[in-house]
């Protein structure tokens, strides 16, 4: 530990700020509050503040920031790194450190976001024991209200002087160059350090009333107490003030800004919410969070369980923030889990311990910048699908399983996932059957043979098939359902001999909504093939000599080996359980049953948190999953 | 072939053509994209061949409605610009006081030479294709709905509060600052522009679609407004969106 006097530290500051190369960023005042901002000198420093309105993480991961530019039918380029410069984080409290290592290990996650760790890795934390606390701040609870580590340098205030920990060696040499006389802590002084941060440990006003460990436990016995959740968010305003101000928070949307030219343009990835009505909504119109309590109760979840689960600590670092900012005064989590806590008590309920299994891997750079790509064959299906042919301007292939999907991106107007509908067996070339819904897929309809289209992926899991090879296969494919289906029911058709007996049941509204009608028909004619298509309704002056009635209807129709037959299912929302509660009847066991859903995948790479069901990120650890898997999971179906 | 654009004013100040006026260098640059063929501010010319029309101010009269019909019977694309189109905007006040006195109080003896009804927005005469929400409205967001338009894109009109704003903007809420603002039930897209200057959110770009007005109006009084205070607050511009719900 070395020491400093404030005045000799204050020249440290002011040396930092003077050298041009490096960005000085410290927390100064901001009226009655305090706020991260570039220092112009050291004297506007607030040491003493307690906390800052925004967390620092505004550096790292900033409010808006540019992931791509583009040039119309040219290219996509990624934002060039060269203007960041190094900087220096001046007084950064212990949570907020904490905090940092939570972000560091959710970006890091399956593939490492560039963006925020090119910023992250460059930069100096001079951190700042806490010496007034906010009487929201429950630090203390969360294990977050001292550090040892995730600083380069830690001060502590002494009266007349700072006490420094260095954390690391970046830490040391900034000292070195910078500092005028730092001499070695004595004895004295580190007892004395010891002792305010054990000062800090009886700073809070917040009383949490059981063991911090329970949380996880507790929240799952709640889950479907759904009283409990309503009562609790009756006042939510859906402000999203909770979690934009949160410091673990790290949910994106992204958004093509073009300029006037609306030739060029940047995709830019902006704060978003849970909280938020339309944060789980989907192009169809289909919200999957739809109402406040169940997105007052995901971000409980995704605090205290489900990255619990996934990373194996509680990604609450006790700031308090969103309970400062909550105007109802419902976001304070200490007043929420007490609440649960009590409640459980009364019921009788014991509360354990869990201990999550972990597995984190990481792998590579995500590459937010999509692959320049060509439309080279367009064929209407229906009124509102289209089959696109598309290939690669690199020549790749896109090397996809079947089930997966890509992020199809339009200049201008923005990506969207679209799973891809031919098999791998086609190389040169991949198929998207694209329905005309939203921005994106209406403008993509409007597109012409030769148009230029950017491509990212291929993303999520696929069907596995190795492991189906032998087996019986029952495809149900309910409308648009048929489209990611068909990259594997085509497939299987490429290598008929390796799989068993091979049903396609297909159901759509009306005949004239029939896709891939050609192949269909073609397939009547197999005898390798049983092919068995419904509609709901026909209308008089259309003709159909097919089932009447919807999907289910067929399944009593159909032979099944229960042991054998492997149903692969995708629909409409609402086709799921219908047809799995008649699957059943035939005595198909749960992981026999396999699916692939839709939610609204918008990063592809399971960081930006709009297609999270429950602990489940559908872009990555789906979109194909085994029902068995997945009926514990509420939100899935 | 350039769309031809149009813009059209009712009741209301033309505080909002007067920003597209003012765009400056990037209005050069909307005119390569569009033909203007009807601005009264800022040219004398006139035709009813347009594709986009932009209409400002809120319908108050019979026979606003009239010319509201045409103008869409014209136009391909129907704009709302600024809160009197968009959401019945403040001349809405009226709505909640006794009409012959309002219009004793604005004409005088010669009440009874000028009609008027209920203010009301412009989608309660005619179906509208894209709002601009704002009094006045936001130059940048203006462009973002116009780029939208020119692109075939539903422009990114916010279906969250100026609350998500003021977070991201760091602004030290109205609140902790001992005054009352309609924020946390207001329609985002100004970039908070108003609490950024140290002051409140009025409500201007009205009501997000679904906001917990209740809870909201208990802040107000928690905060220290009065009932009336608290409803006067939500009068200001939500009156002709309240009287709709």
């Amino acid at each position: 530990m070395r020491v400093i006097s404030k005045e000799d530290f204050a020249q440290f500051v002011n040396s930092l700020i003077k050298d041009s190369s490096l960005n000085v960023m410290g927390v100064k005042a901001k009226g009655d509050k305090f706020a991260f901002g570039p220092l112009e000198s050291a004297s506007e420093l607030r040491m003493d503040y307690d906390v800052t309105l925004l967390p620092p993480k505004k550096y790292f991961f900033p409010q808006r920031e540019t992931l791509v530019t583009y040039n119309v039918g040219k290219s996509f380029s990624a934002k060039s790194p060269s203007e960041i410069k190094p900087m220096v984080l001046v007084g950064v409290h212990p949570y907020d450190i904490v905090a940092l290592l939570h972000m560091d290990e959710i970006f890091s996650e399956t593939k490492s976001d560039p963006y925020y760790f090119e910023k992250r890795k460059s930069s100096i934390i001079i951190g700042v024991n806490i010496q007034k606390m906010s009487k929201w701040c429950f630090a203390p609870y969360m294990g977050s209200a001292t550090v040892e580590y995730g600083y380069d340098l830690m001060l502590t205030d002494l009266g007349n002087r700072y006490v420094i920990n260095i954390g690391s060696e970046k830490g040391e040499n900034l000292l070195d160059k910078y500092a005028k006389n730092v001499s070695d802590a004595l004895a004295r002084d580190t007892q004395l350090v010891g002792q305010k941060k054990r000062e800090v440990m009886m700073m809070s006003q917040q009383k949490l009333d059981f063991p911090t460990e329970l949380i996880p436990e507790m929240l799952t016995k709640f889950y479907t107490e759904s009283s409990f959740w309503e009562r609790h968010s009756e006042k939510c305003l859906a402000c999203g003030s909770c979690v934009l101000v949160c410091p673990t928070c790290y949910c994106f949307d992204v958004k093509d800004n073009p300029d006037l030219s609306l030739e060029q343009g940047e995709r830019v990835r902006i704060w978003d919410g849970c909280l938020l009505e339309d944060f789980a909504k989907v192009a169809s119109g289909e919200n999957f969070r739809a109402t406040r309590p169940t997105r007052y109760r995901h971000r409980y979840f995704k605090k205290g369980k489900y990255l619990y689960d996934r990373f194996g600590f509680i990604s609450c670092v006790g700031c308090g923030r969103c309970s400062s900012n909550c105007l109802p005064n419902i976001a304070n989590p200490v007043n929420l889990f007490n609440d649960m806590y009590q409640e459980s008590v009364s019921s009788g309920q014991v509360t354990t311990v869990s201990t999550p299994e972990i597995k984190i891997q990481t792998e590579g750079n995500i590459d937010y910048v999509p692959k320049l790509a060509t439309i080279i064959r367009k064929q209407p299906m229906t009124a509102m699908e289209t089959l696109f042919e598309i290939k690669l301007d690199d020549g790749s292939v896109l090397g996809h399983k079947p089930g997966q999907f890509v992020e199809l991106s339009v200049f201008g107007i923005g990506e969207a996932p679209i799973s891809i509908s031919s098999p791998p067996s086609k190389k040169d070339t991949f198929e998207l059957c694209v329905r005309k819904l939203g921005n994106v897929t209406t403008k993509m309809h409007s597109l012409k043979i030769g148009d230029k289209v950017g491509i990212r992926g291929p993303f999520g899991t696929g069907f596995d098939t190795e492991f189906l090879k032998g087996k019986d296969l029952l495809f149900v494919a309910g409308g648009l359902g048929l489209a990611p289906l068909r990259s594997f029911f085509n497939y299987v058709l490429d290598n008929r001999k390796d799989y068993g007996q091979v049903t396609l049941l297909y159901g759509c509204k009306e005949p004239k909504e029939l896709l891939f009608a050609d192949e269909l028909l073609a397939l009547a004619k197999r005898d390798d093939v049983e092919f068995k298509p419904t509609v709901d309704r026909c209308p008089e002056d259309e003709a159909w000599t097919g089932n009447t009635g919807v999907i289910t209807t067929l399944i009593p129709q159909i032979k099944i080996d229960p042991e054998k037959t492997y149903a692969v299912i995708c629909g409409p929302p609402i086709m799921y359980k219908f047809v799995i509660a008649d699957l059943k009847k035939r005595n198909v066991s749960d992981d026999h049953i396999i699916m692939s859903l839709e939610r609204r995948m918008k990063c592809g790479v399971g960081k930006c948190g709009h297609c999270q069901i429950n602990q489940i990120y559908v872009c990555k650890d789906g979109p194909v999953f085994n029902y068995s898997k997945i009926k514990g999971v509420p939100e899935a179906l | 072939m350039k769309p031809k654009a149009a813009f059209f004013d009712f009741a209301g100040c033309e505080g909002d053509q007067l920003q597209i006026a003012n765009l400056e260098e990037d209005l050069l640059a909307l005119l390569s994209q569009v033909d203007v063929v009807s601005f009264r501010e800022v040219m004398k010319e006139h035709s009813d061949n347009y594709d986009i029309a932009f209409v400002e101010g809120s319908c108050t009269r019979l026979q606003d409605e009239d010319r509201l019909r045409q103008i869409r019977k014209n136009a391909k694309i129907v704009v709302a610009i600024g809160s009197c189109a968009a959401i019945g905007g403040i001349n809405s006040l009226k709505n909640y006081k006794d009409l012959d006195g309002v219009k004793k109080t604005v004409y005088g003896e010669n009440a009874r030479l000028f009609d008027s009804y209920a203010a009301r927005a412009i989608d309660a005469v005619i179906p509208v294709d894209a709002y601009v929400y704002g009094c006045p409205i936001d130059r940048e967001d203006f462009l973002q709905v116009v780029k939208s338009l020119l692109l075939g894109k539903k422009p990114d009109t916010p279906t969250y509060p100026v609350c998500v704003e003021c977070k991201k903007n760091e602004n030290v809420c109205a609140f902790e600052r001992g005054q009352y603002c309609v924020g946390p039930v207001t329609r985002a897209g100004c970039n908070s522009c108003c609490v950024n200057e140290g002051t409140i959110c009025w409500g201007c770009r009205g009501l997000v679609d679904n906001p917990n007005e209740n809870s909201h109006k208990e802040v107000l009084i928690k905060y220290g407004q009065t009932v009336d205070d608290a409803i006067n607050k939500f009068r200001l511009y939500f009156g002709w969106q309240e009287a709709k719900r």
